[in-house]
């Protein structure tokens, strides 16, 4: 495979004297989805803000194109083309769907690109358009969080985070936004790292996956490697392994194997 | 039973009598000659005073001399209801736990025989287990343990009855065989209500050419033979542990290594018996060093693996420590070796050196013991492995005398020992009292003693084996005794190398140097009938972690870990220090890396995380290929 896009080295980042991510080094390719899975506290989210520069590492290098990311401004990443599309879909409540998609090309002064990527977020999420006057805070919960994704796609990224675009949302608008994402991968070749809890919606929408575990990977491999281990089938898809008993409620010890 | 009619000399040693020379017939205990008796009288004396502590939803909970004695009556008298018979085994499958010591106990005082199996042993071990030792009960901890049973139940025809200690999840569980433990508490209070006595009555039945327990040995080669300790061989380590390892009643000590292992079943169970110390359970292995905080017990005996984990984490602290905390950590050590010096000689310390050590202790030791919980502690004891004579030295010059022993399961535990007075580092001191060493001819270490086992269980051929036509136990072990009587183990006599070349190598030494390393946690030296010596290692997944970062080397899991070139590069240079200190013959040309994080349920390591020979060559044949 060619030269990854992005690249996180030995990477270590801190909240005060607690260390969230303890040497965490992992590689996301061109064209490709890269699904981070991981219990709560596993240290996802802190990965991910570190890439984006919203927090910087102690040590370690955070690699995009080639060039050294770690510890400069977040908008200073975000033109560069990284755009995290934060947890819990932080939409600006009071500004419309518009502006907050305006927001989202800040960094940008190419109007015409701009407005030709606004359609191409109306054609993804047409909810978006049929709103598009409305006050974000109005929103569903769903269609906040496409008005969060369709934010991000407008800083024309290439690379995008994606933290838990899931959270909270139902079964069927899970399914609805996963497909998005599939497409906006298919089509815009968009490269993607995504956190997930719901690890089964996660590795079958990612080409490769990694498992964190107390701020360390303990795992990698492709998605279908993944899909196959026990471990991962036993502790996030919710497969129960075979006993004598039917009412089995003790688990095994995970070996990452 | 109690041996009024003893002639034997007596004497007091921590309050406690023992004959007054070591390793007589019959060894007394304050007046006891079994286990039982022994049992029976420290409760009946002690009552109301602690016994155990245990952690219950996070809080510490202190445990009685009466608890220990009621829940053990109970036990006794129940099994002996359901049908154990004297000379029957019990076999207990469970982490260790308060309930752990009363079935011991229990089982003992009814004439039956106690015998441990690891919780991290499959099903198929188990059912190996229960029918090799013919056991009547199986004690299983949890649900978890529980399915092991079911998974085999129709294997094990010869039980009657499964006793499960925690009932979550369980609650719907219907199973003819299987009964929880506070039914069976139950039916031994209605057999002591109809019996009244016959417990006691049990108790005085002992005598000490009984077998107490069986303990399975970790069996590198074929199947696990259980080894049957008797009364006797228990009294006299606990006479030899007694006269070595003071213990005083106001001890705190943490139990935290399996009870099916003699070391901690002699450390936690029986000699507490004696020394009437508290003995507290720590919560899980995995939870070890956060229990020795809160604990800071006054003795604690661990494996090397534990004592180097707590080193590697000073270590870290120093590391990451401000520039003026590193330095006075570093003055610190140098002043606690300089005085370590001497003392690990035996020397007395020249009053300079005190007073130095004295200061640093005040500014900074006092603080590093209190933070790992090793500040009251007045003896630390390792033993089950070789441990680095250098990591001995560190743990002198801290403040916290650690002694290192030398003992196996066909000797009840015991067989040499170091003392905090009597001490060399290296070697694995000198015989406990009234125990005999000698030298055999091919360099076999020999044994004679009343801790010397009664046999394997059902097994003559092997007991025949153990034992030299005059009466010594072969332990196995290459080794040699110095003027002073101070002995050292080289190597196993098994496992020695002949090479292509036809020389006769001794692996355990190189294996042992190289453990010695913080970045290597275990090691095996391949080369019998072949060319050259090779090896393959474990890492120390935590340290070589650590090193990695600090060297920027990038990795995602431990595979790739052992993968990295320079981790490689630091186990080379590992190895190439070794090699210096062995002859030409001795060098390893190769080595290769287990890139398996193994845990203690891989066949590959034994419970206390050593790494199988055989299994170790069968399992990782491709990589020793590689090398040849």
């Amino acid at each position: 495979m060619s030269e990854p896009i992005l690249k996180i080295r030995n990477v270590e980042s801190f909240y005060g004297p607690i260390m969230a991510i303890r040497g965490v080094s992992l590689d996301v390719h061109q064209g490709r989805i890269v699904s981070i899975l991981g219990a709560n506290g596993a240290g996802k989210t802190t990965l991910m803000k570190t890439v984006s520069g919203v927090m910087d590492p102690e040590k370690g290098k955070v690699i995009f194109e080639g060039r050294e990311i770690q510890g400069q401004e977040p908008h200073k990443i975000v033109h560069d083309g990284v755009v995290h599309v934060p947890e819990g879909r932080e939409v600006f409540p009071l500004l419309t769907v518009d502006e907050n998609l305006s927001l989202g090309a800040y960094t940008r002064n190419d109007k015409a690109g701009i407005e030709e990527d606004r359609e191409m977020v109306f054609s993804y999420f047409p909810i978006l358009k049929e709103r598009r006057k409305q006050e974000a805070g109005t929103l569903s919960g769903g269609q906040q969080q496409m008005l969060a994704i369709g934010r991000g796609l407008m800083g024309r990224p290439k690379v995008m985070l994606l933290d838990e675009p899931s959270l909270g949302l139902s079964p069927l608008l899970v399914q609805e936004i996963f497909a998005i994402l599939k497409r906006l991968n298919e089509e815009q070749n968009m490269t993607m790292m995504l956190v997930e809890q719901n690890a089964s919606a996660a590795l079958n929408l990612a080409h490769d996956g990694y498992v964190m575990e107390v701020g360390r990977i303990v795992m990698d491999g492709t998605a279908e490697e993944l899909l196959k281990s026990e471990d991962i089938q036993n502790f996030y898809l919710g497969v129960q392994e075979e006993g004598p008993r039917e009412q089995r409620r003790w688990k095994r010890r995970k070996t990452w194997r | 039973m109690l041996d009024t009619s003893t002639n034997l000399e007596q004497t007091v040693i921590n309050g406690v009598r023992f004959n007054a020379e070591a390793g007589q017939r019959p060894v007394h205990v304050d007046g006891c000659i079994t286990v039982p008796a022994l049992f029976r009288e420290r409760c009946k004396t002690l009552g109301p005073r602690t016994v155990h502590r245990e952690k219950d939803l996070g809080i510490w909970k202190s445990y009685s001399w009466d608890d220990y004695w009621n829940h053990a009556k109970w036990i006794g008298m129940a099994l002996r209801k359901l049908g154990l018979k004297r000379g029957e085994a019990v076999s207990i499958l469970s982490e260790d736990r308060r309930e752990w010591a009363y079935f011991d106990m229990g089982i003992q005082a009814v004439g039956g025989i106690a015998s441990g199996i690891y919780t991290t042993d499959s099903a198929k071990q188990l059912s190996y287990l229960v029918n090799n030792s013919d056991s009547r009960f199986l004690i299983v901890e949890d649900e978890e343990q529980l399915d092991k049973y079911l998974q085999v139940e129709d294997e094990l025809p010869g039980l009657l009855n499964v006793i499960i200690l925690e009932d979550e999840g369980l609650h719907e569980l219907e199973h003819h065989r299987c009964m929880m433990i506070s039914d069976l508490y139950e039916i031994g209070k209605q057999a002591d209500a109809e019996e009244p006595g016959a417990f006691e009555a049990e108790i005085e039945k002992a005598k000490p050419e009984d077998t107490a327990i069986l303990v399975y040995t970790s069996g590198t080669t074929g199947m696990p033979k259980g080894a049957m300790i008797s009364n006797e061989n228990i009294m006299a380590a606990i006479e030899a542990g007694a006269r070595r390892l003071q213990c005083l009643e106001t001890d705190n000590q943490l139990c935290f290594l399996p009870l099916c292992h003699i070391l901690e079943r002699d450390v936690s169970i029986y000699f507490p018996l004696a020394g009437k110390s508290v003995v507290n359970f720590a919560e899980s292995p995995e939870t070890v060093f956060n229990n020795l905080q809160e604990v800071s017990p006054n003795t604690f005996t661990a494996v090397p693996r534990v004592w180097e984990k707590i080193y590697s984490q000073v270590l870290i602290l120093a590391q990451e420590a401000t520039p003026l905390g590193r330095w006075a950590y570093h003055r610190a050590i140098k002043a606690g070796m300089a005085r370590a010096a001497y003392m690990v000689e035996n020397k007395p310390v020249p009053a300079m050196v005190e007073l130095r050590f004295k200061l640093w202790d005040r500014l900074a030791l006092r603080n590093l013991r209190r933070m790992l919980g090793l500040d009251k502690m007045r003896r630390g004891g390792t033993g089950a492995a070789p441990i680095s004579p250098e990591l001995l030295k560190w743990f002198w010059a801290i403040g916290v005398p650690l002694v290192e022993g030398y003992g196996m399961t066909e000797t009840a535990g015991l067989a040499t020992i170091n003392t905090r007075g009597d001490n060399r580092i290296g070697t694995i001191g000198t015989p406990i009292p009234g125990y005999e060493v000698r030298i055999a001819e091919d360099g076999e270490i020999q044994t004679k003693g009343l801790n010397n086992f009664q046999g394997y269980w059902r097994n003559n051929e092997k007991t025949a084996e153990t034992y030299t036509d005059d009466g010594w136990l072969r332990t196995g072990d290459v080794g040699r005794i110095d003027d002073d009587g101070y002995v050292t183990i080289t190597g196993r006599l098994k496992d020695i190398i002949i090479t292509a070349g036809g020389k006769n190598i001794t692996p355990a030494e190189i294996e042992s140097r190289l453990k010695f390393s913080h970045y290597i946690s275990d090691a095996v030296i391949i080369g019998d009938r072949r060319k050259f010596l090779t090896a393959l290692i474990m890492i120390d997944q935590e340290n070589v972690e650590k090193y990695a970062q600090d060297q920027k080397v990038p990795f995602s899991n431990f595979a790739s870990l052992c993968a990295a070139k320079e981790v490689k590069d630091l186990i080379k240079g590992e190895v190439e220090a070794v090699n210096k200190e062995f002859a030409r013959v001795e060098q390893i040309k190769d080595f290769r890396l287990i890139d398996v994080l193994l845990t203690a349920e891989d066949e590959e390591l034994t419970a206390t995380m050593k790494l199988k020979r055989s299994y170790v060559e069968k399992a990782h044949a491709h990589l020793i290929e590689e090398m040849y």
